[in-house]
């Protein structure tokens, strides 16, 4: 392909581009707020650390752009072989912290094999399903192979324990494979499975503290230290933010330490408190024009791989944002899910870069009518 | 219908129908997230701001009760005692300046050390945490601070459970202290820790000792309250409430565990007492030979524990830990020191055991021997004349014990006494304890590089050489030597109880080592040669020539041995004639080792007293604590008429 700029600005989604750009700048300013210290000069070593993962992020988004994405078909099972390698190696290497082993040392940074393993089934699922027929569904055989990509990450994640990323990637798996819809028949089994199979697993296959952890799961108040107490905390920060928020670095719910992981999953009441609902409205519509864009990318893919990678990374954003937005604002019992390219977090913030880079890869190759 | 080839385009338009649905769901997440956010910040948003600026929600911890230490008859040696504590929060001052001045003035404190505490406390710990600017505050205190509290905001009362310690500095190394984690040490206790488990600023923490090895038993769990206090951090009132309807349930705390220690009260402080009375530094322990149980264990100098349970001052920390006589060691199990002539009991054992000599047996013994090209002195000038061997144990003649070392050789002398336990560790539930040495000529050649000279199995035999122990080794070699052989192993622990009193946890006997048993033990130890030794024991204490014959109790008869430790190399000619008369630190330590009564022990005892020149000025000290045991346990055993005592079950 002859490369010029006319034709490289011509194809480039600058709209898409700027979006994102929007968004991780309202996510810097926010973790600026989170982690400012009105008795220190000096900038937090967490902010520097954000910015130098959104400058890395954001090389990684302009390579995956320009590449073409034909070549991620290739690469997809030794990447999830990799990947099972990495979540194996964790329970003889990995660094503790909190009690979960989630961390792998590699001196610069820790890195967290769970955040790639969403890249690794996207890419695998999008490889593999392409070759399925779209207009006629799925039948119950082609499901089998699905799951069999799912299951092994899944079960090492929550092994670690990390219940909610392993749930992420579960949804994720689940998103992709309706998306090529189901046939009828086994879609009415695979529901009637599920619904046999939990209570099943609930009485024998649990532990007793695995229970527990559910049950806190759907009642917070079970475990008032930890969620109930972060519940009522960010509805009052989010709350008294009202119409148009307390002023930048004005949030006292986040300022004094009433809210916990403020940086990380509870930004979004940073941001609610401190810019109000005009805040929290702009960052959402952001986020839904994001997704309608995602979409129309998707349906202007050039094959049906380009289609499938879209629509992977779409879901993966698209749940990380449900969930943790849905638990900021009470709707959702608290899960420990960053908000995407907002909140702090350095391999999350590279994988969701480099998810963006691939949709915009996409939509380089796209059919220009 | 015909066959066609789909070309890619047509492939990617065929999930066409899939859109509207997505669309669907995205469009009323959107939908459900701008209405509940309407809800919370436009709808409520008023109350919220309220409650963010005039109250908010914060937890208040209900501190678990530290489980209780109570001694073997469940007397209480420690608790925990609520006390009130004027606390700054430095986040709600306004004038800091203004406020530490008021206080000084009511508390009586400097108020430049109050700015300070306040602000190394805000950088160090958060604003927001509580800095206590006086402890301990007496009824009239509470008052005037409670007066000024409303004009001072950021100025508090808080109660707290302070950890009491009623025995005050006796045992205190046994028991440890507490003291809270701050800031910068949880890190490094919360690694690894499960979240359940992980500690936070301010919880108390077992830091030495008993309180430190059982910490989880005594912790317990502490409980949780919210409560909503106003924008200076003061509890509120609690108002309506309809918006924070889901608050959580209080938690209460789960109490932590009583200890219950095989130690007595009572002994503890005749134990204390008796070296006080002295002077005394060093280490006492006593134990019941029959089981392990731990009686007695007591170190002197010693320090008050009460004064960690709210902070030690730096100023007493240093005095604690530059003091020469180490007040925080716990001597019994932590410090060594050669046996001196205690060791000679167990030469005896091995020279009968190898046949080297009978109990007959006799050496002349002129007050020195030559060996090599050096000569080996007996601490008595003049020599004992001819001795046999229960003889040379009652006089503790050295000549006699250098024969016996040099004809045994270490090696020989090694494996009896690793049999009763010498050179290694007891195992008891008490942290830094040493193993002691017993050397071999392996071992000599491993750390010196150099082969055993035949002269040193002279000193080693009379306890002088490479040999050291702990004064718990000396005393379970003893009570084994009582018992004509099982050691059992020492414990320390009795029982643990439940906060509801059920028993978690009761401990048995169990024998350590035991040479008397001619199947199991690999060293067998036969009853005649333990009847032998305990006739010399006997001597020491009853024996007309005996090394300790002046300390009696009535009509029990006790037998030991005592031991001189020469702590400071002195030439031949000796500087100073008097032990007495040298500086304290170059006196020598004296060990009195000792079980009565002396046929069937039922209480043994060892102390080690650093500088009292000889293990003859020891034995009074162990007197009074065995004293003292038999008018607690067995008052008839002192008033019983025994009209000849009956040495035959020694003979």
């Amino acid at each position: 392909m002859q490369l010029n700029l006319k034709n490289l600005l011509k194809r480039f989604d600058i709209n898409f581009t700027l979006l994102i750009l929007a968004i991780t700048v309202i996510g810097l300013i926010n973790v600026y707020s989170a982690t400012y210290n009105s008795e220190q000069d000096s900038l937090s070593r967490t902010f520097i650390a954000q910015s130098i993962w959104l400058l890395a992020g954001w090389l990684i988004f302009l390579v995956m752009s320009f590449i073409d994405y034909k070549f991620l078909q290739k690469i997809a099972m030794p990447f999830w072989l990799l990947n099972i390698v990495m979540l194996v190696l964790i329970f003889f290497k990995g660094k503790k912290i909190y009690g979960a082993t989630r961390w792998l040392d590699l001196g610069f940074f820790n890195y967290q094999p769970s955040e790639t393993a969403k890249i690794a089934i996207i890419l695998l699922l999008a490889t593999h399903l392409q070759k399925k027929d779209a207009l006629q569904g799925l039948g119950f055989k082609d499901l089998i192979t699905p799951f069999l990509f799912a299951i092994p990450p899944f079960l090492l994640i929550v092994k670690q324990p990390d219940l909610g990323t392993g749930m992420m990637l579960l949804a994720i798996t689940v998103s992709m494979v309706l998306f090529m819809k189901i046939k009828k028949g086994p879609l009415i089994t695979a529901i009637a499975a599920v619904v046999i199979a939990l209570p099943v697993a609930w009485s024998f296959a649990l532990k007793p503290y695995q229970k527990e952890r559910v049950m806190t799961f759907l009642d917070p108040s079970r475990d008032p230290r930890g969620s109930g107490y972060n519940s009522i905390q960010s509805k009052i920060a989010v709350g008294s933010g009202e119409s148009f928020g307390k002023g930048f670095l004005k949030g006292t719910q986040a300022q004094f330490d009433f809210l916990p992981e403020r940086h990380t999953d509870f930004i979004f009441s940073v941001l609610s408190e401190e810019h109000g609902f005009t805040g929290a409205i702009l960052l959402l519509f952001l986020f839904l024009v994001l997704f309608v864009l995602c979409l129309r990318i998707a349906s202007n893919a050039r094959d049906k791989f380009g289609t499938l990678l879209v629509i992977g990374f779409s879901s993966y954003i698209f749940w990380h944002m449900f969930v943790n937005v849905g638990m900021v604002i009470g709707l959702l019992p608290i899960v420990g899910v960053p908000l995407p390219l907002v909140s702090y977090g350095g391999t999350g913030m590279l994988s969701i870069m480099f998810g963006l880079g691939v949709i915009s890869s996409v939509s380089y190759r796209r059919y220009l009518f | 219908m015909s066959l066609h080839i789909r070309t890619p385009e047509d492939e990617v338009k065929s999930f066409q129908d899939r859109y509207k649905f997505i669309y669907l769901t995205i469009g009323l997440t959107f939908l459900l997230f701008t209405a509940r956010l309407w809800y919370l910040q436009i709808y409520k948003g008023s109350e919220f701001r309220y409650y963010s600026e005039k109250n908010v929600v914060k937890f208040q911890k209900l501190m678990a009760p530290r489980g209780r230490f109570l001694d073997r008859n469940g007397f209480t040696l420690v608790d925990n005692h609520p006390g009130f504590e004027a606390t700054i929060t430095p986040q709600f001052v306004e004038d800091l300046d203004k406020t530490a001045e008021k206080l000084s003035n009511l508390l009586n404190l400097s108020k430049t050390e109050i700015i300070s505490k306040v602000k190394t406390s805000a950088r160090r710990e958060g604003r927001y945490r509580p800095v206590r600017i006086k402890e301990n505050l007496n009824r009239d205190e509470v008052a005037r601070v409670e007066r000024i509290r409303l004009d001072y905001p950021g100025v508090d009362i808080n109660m707290f459970i302070k950890r009491t310690y009623s025995q005050g500095e006796i045992g205190a190394q046994l028991l440890g202290y507490t003291g809270e984690i701050s800031k910068q040490q949880l890190p490094k206790l919360n690694k690894g820790l499960p979240k359940k488990d992980r500690f936070r600023q301010g919880d108390i923490l077992g830091r030495n000792g008993l309180e430190k090895t059982f910490d989880k038993e005594l912790r317990g769990e502490d409980g949780l309250d919210l409560v909503q206090v106003d924008a200076r951090g003061r509890i509120a009132m609690i108002q309506e409430q309809d918006i924070l309807s889901s608050l959580p349930r209080k938690q209460d705390p789960v109490p932590g565990n009583n200890i219950v220690l095989t130690i007595d009260k009572d002994l503890q402080s005749a134990a204390a007492e008796a070296m006080a009375a002295k002077d005394y530094i060093g280490a006492m322990i006593a134990i019941d030979p029959n089981n392990g149980e731990i009686l007695t264990w007591v170190n002197e100098p010693s320090f008050d524990p009460n004064n960690f349970s709210t902070g030690i001052s730096k100023e007493l920390w240093s005095k604690l830990t530059n003091d020469p006589f180490k007040p925080l060691r716990n001597k019994v199990v932590q410090d060594h020191y050669p046996p001196g002539s205690t060791f000679k009991a167990i030469v005896a054992l091995a020279a009968l055991e190898e046949k080297v000599i009978k109990p007959s047996t006799k050496i002349f013994c002129p007050g020195h021997i030559r060996f090599g090209r050096k000569v080996y002195h007996c601490w008595r000038r003049g020599g004992h004349g001819e001795v046999n061997l229960t003889q040379a144990i009652e006089q503790s003649c050295n000549v006699y014990f250098y024969k016996l070392g040099s004809q045994l050789g270490i090696d020989t002398m090694a494996k009896y006494a690793k049999a009763l336990g010498i050179g290694q560790k007891t195992g008891i539930q008490v942290e830094n304890e040493i193993s002691g040495l017993m050397p071999t000529e392996k071992w000599k050649e491993d750390n010196f590089g150099e082969p055993w000279q035949p002269g040193e199995n002279l000193s080693n035999a009379i306890g002088q050489g490479f040999v050291l122990t702990t004064p718990i080794q000396l005393v379970l070699a003893y009570s084994g030597i009582g018992m004509e052989g099982p050691i059992y192993k020492p414990h320390i622990i009795k029982k643990i109880l439940s906060p509801e009193e059920e028993v978690i946890y009761e401990a048995e006997k169990e024998v350590l080592h035991d040479p008397s048993d001619e199947e199991k033990a690999e060293v067998h130890i036969s009853s005649s040669s333990y009847k032998t030794v305990k006739m010399g024991l006997y001597k020491v204490a009853n024996g007309e020539k005996g090394t300790a014959k002046w300390y009696k109790i009535p009509n029990i008869k006790f037998a030991g041995k005592t031991g001189t430790v020469q702590n400071f190399s002195l030439s031949s000619d000796q500087v100073y004639e008097k032990c007495e008369e040298r500086p304290k630190k170059q006196r020598h330590h004296g060990w009195f080792v000792a079980y009565a009564p002396y046929d069937k022990p039922k209480i043994a005892v060892a102390i080690l007293a650093e500088h009292a020149c000889a293990g003859s000025k020891a034995a009074p000290v162990v007197r009074d604590l065995m004293w003292a045991y038999f008018k607690k346990y067995h008052p008839e055993m002192l008033e019983e008429k025994k009209e000849n005592t009956n040495l035959s079950s020694l003979e």
